[in-house]
């Protein structure tokens, strides 16, 4: 009895569904407005990083393209699923997870509603083994942080190469948050072109182990510096502020991630660009404009989804070129930067 | 038809009415706390130039699924906040047994990742076992590990007299630190440059009430997204065993006892150490079902999520509102529920920062807080036959003796 | 070369105790505050919170006043504030310390983003200047002389203020009347009482002050160490300075070598670029440290007598 009530329920609501969708294809109103959901991860829209990013992003389509945005911050990883739930359940034509923290979400979420398109920054929906669910309504939105990585890292080793940097020691640093993939691309594709510039170059990895504390990431700036590095990339997001600081106040170079951070501190001379705001955009557009694809879009430095942007410095005309002909190079695939931390 | 004075005691009283009295006595102070809260919530939302209405009015649609104007499903939205109702009874009858000790166990956080890091482990590494002897032995797991953490906090604490209050924040911080290794390079890591467990055995996982089926609908929506699984029956038990426990038992009496006085329990030929330990053991039980629970039921694997898990905290908050009672507890559980189910509704419809939410609870905390004792007091002399009450014996049970009762008048001060 | 000996050879530095001592002192302001609010009798666990409520507008009173010095008083202003919720909550109205002092770290978590988002909407919070940022001093001479230099005289101006903040509290405390009715009130309330102590403004003015110092605790973190808010930044600060406070037994001296050791765990961890230690048993040893102190290992540790109770007046 009950049983089938809840099957007639069903029923009622699917028909509606098909009714309200016919309603819609036949009537065609002058522009149908697209509903987005932007869900964040724990980092919140304050992070300074791709959760902002996404969110500028999101802004951008809404101006430009007419669209409804609407934003969730998760406050925990429980809030994952039922926020995008959330979204889908209200017919979002998209709904956008920020972070790979949320692939697995994304995978169940994904799975359950067939019908709305779903896009995940640098991740993929996944099952709870990390397997690409491969699901025909999941836009992956990956980035190739070593592009941008690569493109500092030339800097860095040029400008050590030519003793340009503050202590001539050949050593250069890199201050990750936690050990996980994306914030190894970016070191990885960092040493890789520093030690191809200048092959003598030390390059210090640390971690601090954290996102959020300034303080953590400084002090372990503060022990790259004490062990003669003059180069500072900061991979922490937020905590990384403190790497960029330390570089600061002991007058040595640093450089910025994922946003352009050149107003962070006056240490910055570049930052490495990963272009969360155009891949939350382009997934939009693609909604709209009803072509949306499916499987892994990666960004990366030939169309310029990464990149780097020069700060509080004037590149030095050679290392421009030299740039310039690796940045060339990586885009007709005649270099590879490595996604994995050389030894 | 004035019935003489002589009469009046023998009379029966009216049961029902008395009854309800009390639990309408006992209900003014949280429910008054909650009405308070709220109302200076809304004035500092209106005084940083936002709507608290709408604000709460999404708080109710994706709390309680009633107010929804966005075109929210309000089954959804109750199953989520059942979901998130279902650990915080269990974490909060870990904090409100000991506090009828005189304890405060801050470390149901601890105690609950605990839980969940045992029943992982086990739900790995017997994975092939088939359900009828692996759930319980994930869920036995999960609350020997909590009960452990606790327990250590219990013995330090029945033996050198350490703070418990200290412990168990200690403790909170190596179980977080653990976590973060086990699945970070450690032996519980899925794949390297992951931050997750693998998955437990499917033997290992509590069922969802409503089938787990994409192609269902129920409600209009696919019946999977009910999350809603038979942990909730689990914590209902578990409340019915807390209060039985509590009222029935000679350990229950043994426990009031010491929280009221252990110098007076002493006397009772009551072992303050034994039943400190004991209280702490079954309270991290408590907690570390819940954790257990909340991997088979909800997650099936620990991942970095749980790093800034707040479950534990919460029930600091939910024992409190609850005033230490199984049916309060549930209630205050419901409400916590809501409010965290609420949260993203409200932000996603009204635009008002999640974070209104811990505002909230903070203004339930200190409310209840200032109001602890009168409440307490309210509700002890009809329910527990307790001695009366005396000085503390220790600093631990002289923050919930005070809270409970001030000394009276002309009693000596601790020692 | 073994992981024992590259930590040996990282011991001689001075520039790690240079960090160490910087550590420590993040530690050290909010741990002092706790010692002399126990002492009078309030359980005081809301330092995390005080701290996170000054680091926030500490960066908020700079970037628009643009006086680090006016910030920093603002910061321990706002510290002071929840510190007096704190008091009036448990001490007029004798509310339980522990669960006042978990929702002042509730709260503030709560309020600090909620202000975030409803002040600066989605745009970064700013970053404050050089010039707007609480200095670093180097003391002329001194800093020259070897290793001791680098570690004590090239500091920020808050380390400073607060190694004089710590003899200041020790002196008070143990050498000067004020000092005795502080602990006389944490140890036998009603006995202060008879003495015509007021314990009650003895204990309002003991919780305030703690919120100065975890306030002040704030700033330096804020716009001292960093120079800007990120939420949640104290990042469990204010919960390691309850550590220490209890591993130093409840004296400001005992305090800071707790501080120092607890620092020294996060100065060595900072150095993992170049020894490459398990970030996660140094993370943890605070913790354990203090468990073991609190197992009696080192000798009992015993809060004040009267520490946690509400006194109620005339009740002798």
């Amino acid at each position: 009895m009950g049983h089938t009530r809840l099957r007639f329920l069903g029923v009622v609501a699917a028909a509606f569904m098909l009714v309200a969708a016919c309603g819609s294809s036949t009537s065609s109103p002058p522009a149908k407005q697209y509903k987005v959901g932007l869900v964040t991860d724990i980092g919140g829209l304050n992070d300074k990083s791709f959760n902002h990013l996404a969110y500028v992003g999101l802004q951008k389509a809404i101006t430009d393209l007419s669209v409804k945005g609407d934003v969730t911050e998760s406050k925990s990883g429980d809030d994952y699923v039922p926020n995008l739930t959330n979204f889908a359940s209200k017919g979002y034509d998209l709904v956008i997870g920020v972070g790979f923290l949320m692939a697995e979400a994304i995978g169940t979420v994904s799975g359950q509603f067939p019908n709305i398109h779903f896009a995940i920054i640098d991740g993929a929906g996944t099952d709870a083994k990390g397997n690409d669910l491969k699901h025909a309504n999941v836009q992956s939105l990956f980035f190739s942080e070593q592009d941008a990585g690569a493109l500092v890292g030339v800097v860095a080793g040029m400008l050590e190469k030519q003793g340009k940097a503050k202590k001539n020691a050949h050593v250069i640093g890199a201050v990750g948050g936690i050990s996980i993939p994306p914030v190894n691309h970016y070191i990885a594709g960092y040493k890789w072109a520093a030690t191809m510039e200048d092959p003598g170059i030390k390059v210090l990895i640390g971690y601090s182990n954290d996102f959020v504390d300034p303080a953590k990431c400084k002090g372990v700036a503060q022990g790259q510096i004490s062990a003669k590095a003059d180069i500072l990339f900061q991979v922490a997001g937020q905590c990384g502020l403190g790497v960029l600081q330390a570089a600061g106040q002991n007058s040595v170079y640093s450089i910025g991630v994922d946003a352009d951070q050149k107003d962070s501190d006056p240490s910055v001379i570049l930052s490495a660009l990963k272009k969360v705001d155009v891949a939350t955009y382009t997934a939009i557009k693609g909604v709209v404009n009803g072509q949306f694809k499916a499987g892994a879009l990666t960004f990366n430095v030939a169309n310029d989804g990464a990149g780097y942007a020069i700060d509080n410095f004037s590149l030095p005309a050679d290392i421009q070129t030299e740039v310039d002909n690796v940045k060339a190079k990586i885009k007709s695939g005649a270099l590879t930067p490595p996604s994995d931390i050389p030894a | 038809m004035a019935a003489s004075p002589a009469t009046v005691p023998e009379r029966p009283r009216p049961r029902l009415p008395a009854t309800a009295r009390r639990v309408a006595s006992g209900m003014a102070v949280p429910v008054g706390s909650v009405v308070l809260a709220f109302v200076i919530g809304a004035l500092i939302v209106l005084a940083t130039g936002g709507d608290p209405l709408a604000a709460y009015q999404g708080l109710l649609c994706g709390g309680l699924g009633a107010f929804c104007t966005q075109g929210e499903n309000p089954a959804l939205q109750v199953s989520s906040t059942i979901v998130f109702t279902i650990p915080l009874i269990m974490a909060g009858m870990a904090v409100a047994l000991p506090f009828r000790a005189g304890l405060f166990n801050i470390g149901a956080e601890g105690q609950f990742l605990a839980g969940a890091i045992a029943c992982t482990t086990i739900g790995i590494h017997l994975g092939t076992l088939p359900a009828p002897i692996l759930l319980p032995l994930v869920l036995l797991g999960g609350m020997a590990a909590g009960a452990l953490w606790a327990g250590i906090a219990g013995v330090l604490k029945a033996t050198v007299g350490a703070h418990e209050v200290v412990t168990t924040i200690m403790l909170n911080y190596v179980a977080q630190w653990l976590l973060r290794y086990l699945i970070i390079g450690g032996p519980l890591q899925l794949a390297s440059g992951t931050s997750k467990s693998s998955p437990i055995g499917a033997g290992a996982r509590l069922a969802t009430l409503l089938p787990n089926d994409n192609n269902l609908v129920i409600f209009g929506l696919p019946s999977s997204v009910y999350r809603v699984h038979s942990g909730l029956l689990i914590a209902l038990l578990a409340a019915a065993v807390f209060a039985f426990l509590l009222w029935r038992t000679t350990l229950g009496y043994e426990i009031r006892a010491v929280g009221q006085s252990q110098k007076a329990a002493r006397y009772a030929g009551v072992s303050v150490r034994r039943t400190i330990i004991v209280t702490m053991l079954i309270a991290g039980a408590f907690s570390g079902l819940a954790g257990a629970i909340q991997i088979a039921g909800i997650d099936h694997n620990l991942t970095d999520k749980y790093f800034s898990d707040t479950t534990g905290f919460d029930a600091i908050a939910v024992a409190l509102l609850g005033l230490g009672s199984a049916v309060g507890i549930v209630l205050a559980s419901i409400l916590f529920g809501a409010l965290h189910s609420g949260s993203g509704v409200m932000q996603a419809d009204a635009g008002i920062s999640s974070s209104l939410v811990l505002v909230l609870q903070a203004l339930i905390l200190f409310s209840i807080a200032a109001n602890f004792l009168g409440a307490i007091r309210l509700r002890l002399p009809g329910l527990g036959r307790a001695p009366a009450a005396r000085p503390p014996d220790s600093p631990a049970a002289a923050l919930m003796t005070e809270a409970a009762a001030p000394p009276p008048e002309g009693s000596p001060s601790a020692t | 070369m073994s992981v024992v000996s590259e930590i040996l050879h990282l011991l001689v530095t001075a520039s790690l105790w240079n960090q160490v001592l910087a550590a420590a002192v993040l530690l050290l302001l909010p741990a002092l505050g706790g010692v002399i609010s126990e002492r009078s009798g309030v359980v005081n666990i809301a330092m995390e919170g005080m701290m996170l409520t000054g680091a926030f507008f500490a960066v908020v009173a700079d970037l628009g006043l643009h006086n680090p010095w006016l910030a920093t008083l603002v910061a321990m202003a706002a510290g002071g504030l929840m510190a007096l919720i704190h008091a009036v909550v448990s001490i007029r109205f004798r509310a339980d310390q522990i669960v006042s002092g978990i929702a002042i770290n509730i709260f503030a978590a709560g309020l600090t983003v909620f202000l975030v988002n409803r002040i600066y909407g989605i745009q970064d919070v700013g970053h404050a200047s050089y010039s707007e940022l609480l200095p670093s001093l180097n003391i002329p001479v001194l800093e020259q002389i070897p290793f001791i230099g680098h570690v004590f005289f090239q500091q920020n101006v808050i380390v400073y203020v607060a190694l004089v903040l710590l003899v200041l509290v020790h002196v008070v405390l143990f050498r000067t009347r004020l000092g005795l009715r502080i602990r006389a009130v944490g140890e036998h309330p009603q006995a202060a009482d008879t003495a015509g102590i007021n314990v009650y403004a003895i204990r309002y003015g003991a919780v305030i002050t703690s919120g100065l110092l975890s306030g002040l605790a704030g700033a330096f973190l804020a716009i001292g160490v960093s120079n800007t808010f990120v939420p949640n930044m104290t990042d469990g600060r204010g919960y390691i300075a309850l550590a220490a406070m209890i591993f130093g037994k409840w004296t400001p001296f005992g305090a800071f070598v707790a501080c120092l050791i607890f620092g020294l765990g996060e100065a060595i961890y900072a150095n993992n670029s170049i020894i490459h230690v398990s970030p996660y048993l140094l993370s943890m040893l605070p913790y354990l440290l203090t468990l073991i102190v609190l197992a009696g290992v080192v000798g009992r540790s015993n809060p004040p007598a009267a520490d946690g109770i509400p006194y109620v007046a005339g009740s002798e």
